[in-house]
């Protein structure tokens, strides 16, 4: 399986990072190596709806069994600050590469 | 247009990239202290227009007093609406804009939203030029504090409107 995924970004909570129409690369490896650190980029499965995915930062590791995700965006972001933490195998991986217009 | 983002762009035609949200709160996100500015100037002004209404005087006629208390009470109408107005934008603002994040950045935003009500409550009440000034500056350092939290600068300048008071404004760019 090659480890590189692409998304497209849509929604405004991680703006100004990402802004709707950007394109991440995302690392689905980065995390055998090493586990989240506080301010990765990282896309999870959304725990409210999980066919869909989110991209967010992470703000809070918890016991590396959990982390708390929040948008760059703090005040329109629907993150952890409402949905609680995310456990670790909700996360596709780690954003490596953001691709900008 | 970057070379990797023309290559995701034009992959997308052969097999779409799936959808990473950066997902929003349901509220729509559209917020601007500008209606609570226009509202709080439009108070200042009326209390300019009747204080500058000439009072009809012992020897007025009957027409002349009708066409004076007309006027006042257009003024008196629109003053009173347009400070429950202010108060109401101001509300929306703190409600459902401003959060307990913001307040760590802005740690007087409650007591700025507080005079705001205050002072409004008051330019309705009273023919009171302090209280509308009051709830003006309410709003304008309210505005201030909302553009800084999406990144903006301010300027203060002189409002386009007859009051000629102060009003504050993002500086886009």
């Amino acid at each position: 399986m090659f480890p590189l995924h692409r998304f497209r970004i849509e929604d405004e909570s991680m703006r100004p990072t990402l802004e709707p129409g950007d394109y991440v690369l995302v690392n689905r490896w980065a995390y055998r190596v090493r586990p989240p650190r506080r301010g990765d980029l990282v896309v999870v499965r959304d725990p409210e709806l999980s066919d869909r995915f989110l991209v967010k930062r992470v703000s809070e590791t918890q016991a590396s069994t959990q982390i708390h995700l929040e948008g760059d965006n703090a005040a329109v972001s629907r993150d952890s600050r409402a949905f609680g933490a995310v456990p670790l195998d909700r996360i596709v991986g780690k954003v490596w590469l953001r691709l900008k217009p | 247009m970057s070379l990797l983002y023309s290559l995701a762009r034009a992959l997308d035609r052969f097999s779409p990239a799936p959808v990473a949200y950066a997902h929003c709160d349901i509220p729509c996100g559209i917020y601007d202290p500008h209606h609570a500015q226009m509202a709080a100037h439009t108070v200042v002004r009326m209390i300019d227009l009747i204080n500058q209404l000439e009072k009809p005087g012992p020897n007025a006629t009957p027409e002349q007093r009708q066409e004076y208390n007309a006027k006042l009470a257009r003024y008196v109408f629109v003053k009173e609406q347009h400070a429950e107005i202010a108060k109401a934008e101001v509300r929306i603002l703190w409600g459902d804009y401003f959060k307990p994040d913001h307040l760590k950045t802005f740690p007087d935003l409650h007591d700025l939203v507080w005079k705001a009500l205050k002072s409004g409550s008051k330019a309705r009440q009273e023919i009171n030029l302090q209280a509308a000034e009051d709830l003006l500056k309410a709003t304008n350092d309210i505005a201030s504090i909302y553009w800084k939290t999406k990144g903006l600068e301010t300027i203060t300048v002189k409002a386009p409107y007859p009051t000629e008071r102060q009003t504050v404004y993002p500086k886009f760019r």
